[in-house]
């Protein structure tokens, strides 16, 4: 395994190349065409308090001006405090209960909201439908198998911001802790709606009814360009260090913290800590602490030193297994024998792969987009 | 091997639930042959005394059961109505206990009922312990839950180990020998229920 | 510590504690909520639910099938039998119930309680035969009341609030007390989901001529509503369903409960010493 020099990712990851320095090219990608172009200091200040005003202007809304997706981790915990009190905003908390929620993630939104004194709106997946798609994905052989629940947080969101016509969603995406992206290996986008389509046609037992479905050419190309419906990342034009953010929300709101990002979420805490490195080698914590070393928030030392702890816990990961399987309606052994199953790619089932090349292309060639996957 | 007595009454899913978190063998048994193996056994109960001995009975298990616990001293903990069938007998039925602990089974006295002391003792109450029990080792001002309208009255109070409140002070836990007793459902009481059982199945 | 008042105790002081009550109803396997016993909203996932109930120590569980009685289904013993190996606090189950084999078998999964509602109307013996072999403990009869009529007087409903019966709560919560009940359940369909308090007269009326322990549900809106239910009535369940599955205006869905803080502010708002 050969791992690059100033971060910590390596050749479990098929795509990665060093140069003569032994960098990796998402380190070559962050300080060539991310970092010049990420604004700090005075310069981001000034955006921030623009794209407030941008927001606070277009509101039409009595009660608010723009939503934010609340899953109760920390970056959109943080998000909704800032929206709040650093720009002045008045934000509809939006949650997307999928099934999976922690009792850390529940409490962690009520302290927030409480203690912010705002909205909240919740949508609520049908879970007999989310269940149905979730097991496709097991049976497809992909990696992606958290695609379910992503694509329906993204999706419901656009939704309810077309429907309601509210012309402002902030995300919790960061620079600050993902300038490195997950490889597309790893995890293939998960708003591509062709390849889910045709995931739970192959696999999935009943019909989807009332499952949301987004498709990349509606919410990135539609919605921003003829809604006027537009996806704010404020997180990026201002200091967002993890660590301070997490002790502050501790502080000023008694939030409890995750011991891993994701982890709000307990099909993800499996997906990131179990599925993904068990079956096919690939450790997410690589790409997490990458972005931290290349922003100043982890050293390297440490990095390989938290990456030598096993990605799950030896004590509870039986339980964890058997919690996720008897929720799907599955034995342990059937799970765990989608562990053995072949190993498939996205390029196995009907995809929008192309129209995600051209797009990014097009977005980078016009300066609307720095960063972005491999 | 903790055995749990599975005789159609109580929560051995529960018990075998937190058994397995904690990483501590324990199987549900439901023959003679099963009982054999048992280093600890566990005698739940949700029901009504009569009931809970012919069904003990069916199960074809007294009789081992009393060699276990009586002869071969295996420790046993019983809970909530498997505490009451090891007395001797109770107001509540006609046919006689285990008789492992010298005590009779009363009715909580409805003379004294009024809206604030309702019978069933239904919810969670505070036990006095006595702390030199290591059943109740690590656990400092728990909170059980009670759901019973019948309560243990032992002879000797020298084996009674925890005491609760409820219109009079009764016998909530015991321990005489290897005979160990709660009448509150460690099984559903949080986190002073799971270190009880810890304790319980950590018994020398 | 504890409720001490020597004049009505007789010296003893009363150390147990009253239950907060989170009241789930299920239809189709999931989980919904209801506004006067209609317009059933879809909730979620209902082990999830319990899961998170589990890790914030609620008292107890109350799981209601609000179709099986009405469309005259078995009650769906897989799924009462996943709640109850989820479910790490006592549970009562409702829902479907008409035999006491029924009754012996719900047990049997690891429940605590079953209750049963339309059943002990047309059926009370039900309720004794069934306690012969659970314990009176193990059987809570749920009075679903409604108020009919010009007079707006109180009555009996049963299948989910669609049937009349001509009962008068107080007198058919006696009986069910005679037949050996448990516990009594006063559920209000016209508060339900309505998050408007609780019925305080309705509760208080029973509550006078009743010896066994008694749960209410149906109108709490927030904890003060507990904090008043407890200082009027003194020990009782607090029951209720929207207040810990819904927040704020929108009625988003998110379960919450009290912490250990937030208990001992309401039992100390209602009067007990801790």
């Amino acid at each position: 395994m050969t791992v690059c020099t100033n971060c910590v990712m390596d050749t479990s990851d098929g795509g990665i190349s060093f140069d003569n320095k032994g960098y990796c090219d998402h380190c070559r990608t962050f300080y060539a065409k991310i970092a010049p172009h990420w604004t700090s200091g005075q310069e981001a200040t000034v955006k921030l308090n623009q794209m407030a005003e941008k927001i606070r202007g277009r509101s039409q809304n009595k009660d608010f001006d723009c939503i934010i997706g609340m899953s109760g981790g920390i970056d959109s915990s943080y998000l909704v405090y800032a929206a709040k009190e650093i720009m002045g905003l008045r934000p509809l908390v939006f949650h997307v209960d999928a099934g999976w929620n922690s009792q850390i993630a529940v409490n962690n939104i009520e302290r927030i909201v409480d203690g912010l004194n705002l909205d909240l709106f919740t949508e609520v997946i049908d879970w007999e439908e989310m269940k149905d798609l979730q097991r496709a994905f097991f049976r497809s052989g992909v990696s992606n198998i958290d695609t379910p629940q992503d694509h329906a947080f993204f999706a419901t969101m656009y939704k309810f911001a077309a429907k309601h016509k509210i012309p402002y969603i902030l995300t919790g995406a960061n620079l600050s802790t993902e300038c490195i992206r997950n490889p597309i290996e790893w995890m293939y986008y998960q708003s591509d709606s062709r390849q889910i389509k045709d995931i739970h046609r192959q696999f999935g037992e009943r019909a989807l009814k009332s499952f949301p479905v987004t498709s990349i050419l509606w919410h990135k190309v539609w919605l921003p360009y003829f809604r006027g419906i537009k996806v704010l990342r404020p997180l990026d034009a201002m200091p967002y260090i993890k660590e301070n953010a997490k002790q502050l929300l501790v502080d000023r709101f008694d939030w409890q913290p995750y011991p891993q990002k994701h982890f709000e979420s307990r099909f993800t805490k499996f997906y990131e800590s179990f599925w993904l490195p068990e079956r096919f080698g690939y450790d997410v914590r690589k790409v997490q602490y990458s972005s931290l070393i290349l922003t100043g928030q982890m050293s390297r030392s440490s990095a390989l030193e938290a990456l030598k702890r096993p990605t799950f816990d030896k004590e509870n990961i039986e339980q964890e297994i058997e919690f996720v399987a008897n929720k799907l309606d599955m034995t342990t052994d059937e799970l765990l024998s989608y562990v053995k199953l072949p190993k498939k790619t996205y390029k196995d089932y009907k995809n929008q792969e192309k129209i995600y090349k051209f797009g990014a292309r097009v977005m980078k060639m016009l300066g609307l987009e720095i960063g972005g996957k491999r | 091997m903790i055995s749990i007595v599975d005789y159609g009454l109580g929560n051995i899913r529960a018990f075998e639930n937190i058994y397995r978190r904690l990483g501590i063998p324990a199987m549900p048994v439901k023959s003679a042959e099963q009982l054999s193996e048992a280093s600890k056994i566990i005698l739940p109960g949700v029901g009504a005394f009569d009931w809970a001995m012919q069904r003990l009975h069916e199960s074809g298990m007294i009789d081992p059961l009393n060699d276990l616990v009586q002869r071969q001293k295996v420790p046993v903990l019983g809970v909530c109505v498997g505490m009451q069938i090891m007395a001797k007998s109770s107001e509540e039925g006609r046919l006689p206990g285990l008789g492992w602990i010298d005590a009779t089974v009363k009715k909580f006295d409805e003379s004294l009922l009024n809206q604030y002391a309702q019978v069933p003792h239904m919810g969670w109450n505070e036990v006095d312990v006595s702390n030199t029990c290591p059943l109740f080792s690590g656990i400092e001002n728990p909170l059980y839950y009670f759901l019973h309208s019948y309560f243990f009255e032992p002879t000797l109070k020298t084996d009674v180990i925890g005491y609760s409140n409820y219109n009079i002070k009764f016998a909530s836990a015991m321990a005489c020998d290897n005979v160990y007793a709660t009448q509150f459902h460690p099984e559903k009481s949080h986190q002073w229920g799971i270190q009880l059982l810890k304790n319980f199945a950590e018994l020398c | 510590m504890g409720y001490s008042a020597t004049q009505k105790f007789r010296g003893t002081v009363l150390m147990l504690r009253p239950r907060i009550i989170p009241c789930l109803l299920i239809q189709n396997n999931g989980l919904v909520k209801t506004i006067k016993f209609g317009e059933p909203k879809y909730v979620g996932d209902p082990i999830n639910a319990v899961r998170i109930f589990n890790e914030k120590f609620v008292d107890e569980l109350i799981v209601l099938d609000i179709d099986a009685t009405r469309k005259s289904y078995e009650p769906n013993y897989k799924l009462i039998a996943n709640l109850a190996n989820e479910c790490r606090m006592p549970l009562s189950y409702g829902g479907g119930i008409t035999t006491p084999d029924q009754i012996d078998h719900i047990i049997s999964l690891g429940v605590e309680k079953v209750a049963v509602s339309a059943a002990a109307v047309s059926n009370l013996s039900l309720i004794s035969n069934a306690a012969s072999h659970v314990g009176s403990q193990s059987i809570v009869a749920i009075i679903d009341v409604k108020k009919i009529g010009l007079l707006r007087r109180y009555e009996v409903v049963t299948h989910n609030g669609s049937q009349r019966t001509g009962l008068d709560p107080v007198e058919f919560a006696i009986r069910l007390q005679d037949m050996g009940a448990g516990e009594i359940v006063i559920n209000s369909v016209d508060l339900d989901g309505t998050m408007l308090g609780y019925d305080l007269d309705l509760i208080s009326k029973i509550r006078k001529h009743i010896q066994i322990p008694m749960t209410v549900l149906g109108g709490a809106c927030r904890l003060d509503d507990i904090s008043s239910l407890w200082k009027s009535q003194g020990l009782i369940g607090a029951a209720a369903g929207s207040l810990f599955v819904f927040k704020g205006k929108y009625r988003a869905v998110l379960i919450n409960y009290p912490n250990f803080t937030e208990k001992a502010l309401v039992l100390k708002q209602a009067g007990w010493t801790l």
